[in-house]
């Protein structure tokens, strides 16, 4: 059998640079000597930055070469856009990181970042049960390492442990889940499975396998009921770590999911009005994800939770988007999740910034922000209005293209976008409470002091909320490409 | 019954196994002993349809299950790895102790 090696090699330029960016960056940082941990986190984060930006020019540089490996990888035109968005994402990440990382060993930190890259660009390109796999419990394991980084806070080896075991768990469902798949088929690359799926009937063991996958997505997705996780890990884990989760590893999975559920298990979708398949199950995870998110949030007075359910509710739209994706194709989804990891990350940047000189925790911490830093404030303007779906901020295009989406599809999906609306309604409640504490209310006179916002940091976020503002203006740079 | 209904279940009985064990135990461990289980049914699964199934030559469920072996191996290293930070800071790994994040 004569096996296009070389052809592999040139696709997978950019896993390389991330790998290679990653080792140089521990070999750099390994031998002792006598440079500060801020100058040990500028060596570490520039060869990172280096790293991410040439498997970026690789990535676009490659063109579109689709199926590769005899069908191991796909690199059409959604893997290469969600590739570049998460490499994009993760060099955000990297700017926050760069900028207001207080830990003890940086250069582990940039290098698993990287390993993290890794295993979502090569989520973005699986087409083979194995590789998305191996690609997703990449990244996860990556994931837990580094919401657990904080070695000096109880609160974020905790997260990293509830992270751990709930990811562990959803990753033996989905392991089971493929398994049941690969008896079924006989098979484990996505087209061949379409077409033997197309032949068979429905039986209870094709069902079983459909839950246990949707299980584990759920988890990953963060996905009510499968969301316990979500809140506790964006409180404890470092502010870049929550930010990472919170925005590539989105965009990854559900690049992933679309992959997986439209193309793969096309056949066996069911629909919404009682034919059994995976349409029903995930009519229900996104609604009771909308649903509990939204009204939990209510309660919530500490920031990281509050940003951790209206993640919880954007994977409910998110999912929504899933479901019209068979007729209105992926770009829905793949401009919502994109635009959303923008705002999130930028969100969590400005946590970060905070966190420097004392606690972001509780909303009242954000108070007299806009006495404190004008420049922070402007884009947590940006990045929460966005969050909310204000126009003409790119969160806007992205919910009115998904909802649309499911609206053209009438029925059950198109009453769920209705409350996907209304949902959105009350989300804008709680969004525009951070806004107030940082807009209105005057800073209590420990915290009144004006914050320093290192320069790596501002400029990250400037960009982050220039794009969110670009992104919303002009949407067809990103619509149109798919 | 066929010889692939008894790994069959055989090895639901051993997720469901791991299951109640990840859920229902409050040492940290033992949850992670739980996940392993879960993770080896699955592989049973592999192999017992690789097995059993017509695609005998290929390979591919053998192949599944050795990079599923490396990827639990992983998952116990950092697991662990995690269980001790915790300990450090909480001294027991008791899960019930693991409280400080919640509202």
């Amino acid at each position: 059998m004569n096996t296009p090696y070389g052809e592999l090699l040139v696709a997978l330029r950019p896993e390389l640079c991330l790998v290679v960016g990653a080792l140089v960056a521990l070999a750099v940082d390994l031998p002792k000597s006598s440079r500060s941990p801020t100058q040990r986190l500028q060596i570490s984060s520039t060869i990172g930055a280096i790293a991410i930006i040439a498997a970026l020019v690789c990535g676009l540089d490659a063109g579109l070469p689709g199926q590769l490996f005899s069908g191991v990888f796909n690199l059409d035109m959604l893997a290469q856009a969600s590739r570049a968005g998460v490499l994009g994402l993760a060099l955000l990440t990297l700017g926050i990181t760069a900028g207001t990382s207080r830990l003890r060993h940086p250069a582990e930190f940039v290098a698993i970042i990287l390993f993290a890259t890794a295993g979502f660009t090569l989520m973005a390109v699986a087409q083979q049960l194995l590789l998305a796999f191996l690609a997703l419990e990449l990244a996860s394991l990556s994931l837990y390492v580094l919401a657990g980084f904080d070695k000096t806070r109880p609160e974020s080896a905790e997260a990293a442990l509830k992270y751990f075991l709930f990811g562990g768990v959803s990753a033996a469902f989905m392991l089971f889940g493929f398994s049941l798949i690969y008896g079924i088929t006989g098979s484990i690359e996505l087209p061949e499975i379409a077409h033997r799926l197309a032949m068979t009937d429905t039986s209870p063991l094709l069902m079983v396998a459909l839950v246990m996958v949707l299980v584990a997505f759920g988890f990953k997705a963060a996905a009510a009921p499968f969301h316990l996780w979500a809140p506790d890990v964006y409180e404890g884990a470092p502010a870049p770590a929550s930010a990472l989760i919170a925005s590539a590893s989105k965009l990854a999975g559900f690049t992933l999911f679309l992959r997986l559920l439209w193309p793969g298990l096309g056949a066996v979708s069911g629909n919404l009005t009682g034919t059994a398949g995976w349409l029903p199950v995930v009519a229900l995870i996104a609604v009771a994800s909308m649903l509990l998110s939204n009204l939990a949030a209510l309660a919530q007075s500490n920031v990281r939770r509050l940003l951790a359910y209206s993640a919880i509710a954007h994977a409910g739209a998110l999912l929504l988007g899933v479901i019209a994706a068979g007729t209105s194709g992926p770009s829905p989804v793949f401009y919502y999740a994109a635009t959303y990891g923008l705002a999130t990350v930028g969100a969590f940047g400005v946590i970060a910034v905070i966190e420097r000189t004392g606690p972001c925790h509780s909303l009242s911490d954000l108070a007299g922000l806009r006495t404190r830093s004008p420049l922070l404030t402007g884009c947590l303007f940006v990045f929460i209005l966005s969050l909310a779906g204000i126009p003409p901020l790119a969160g806007f295009v992205g919910k009115f293209v998904v909802f649309s989406a499911a609206l053209k599809l009438g029925g059950l999906a198109g009453w769920m976008a209705l409350l996907a609306i209304f949902l959105s309604a009350i989300a804008l409640y709680y969004y525009l409470l951070i806004l107030k504490q940082a807009l209105v209310v005057p800073a209590a006179a420990p915290t009144s002091a004006p914050l320093r916002v290192p320069p790596v940091a501002a400029f990250a976020l400037l960009i982050t909320a220039g794009l969110i503002v670009l992104l919303g203006l002009w949407p067809s740079l990103l619509l149109g490409l798919f | 019954m066929s010889q692939l209904q008894l790994c069959l279940v055989l090895s639901s009985f051993l997720f469901c196994i791991g299951l109640i064990g990840a859920m229902a135990r409050s040492n940290t461990i033992l949850v992670l002993l739980g996940v392993e289980l879960m993770l080896n049914a699955a592989n049973i699964n592999f192999i017992a349809f690789w097995r059993y199934g017509p695609d005998h030559a290929a390979g591919t469920g053998i192949l599944f299950v050795l990079f599923s072996i490396a990827i639990a191996a992983s998952e116990a290293a950092v697991g662990l790895a995690l269980v001790i930070a915790v300990y450090r800071h909480q001294k027991n790994i008791r899960l019930q102790e693991a409280n400080r994040l919640k509202g």
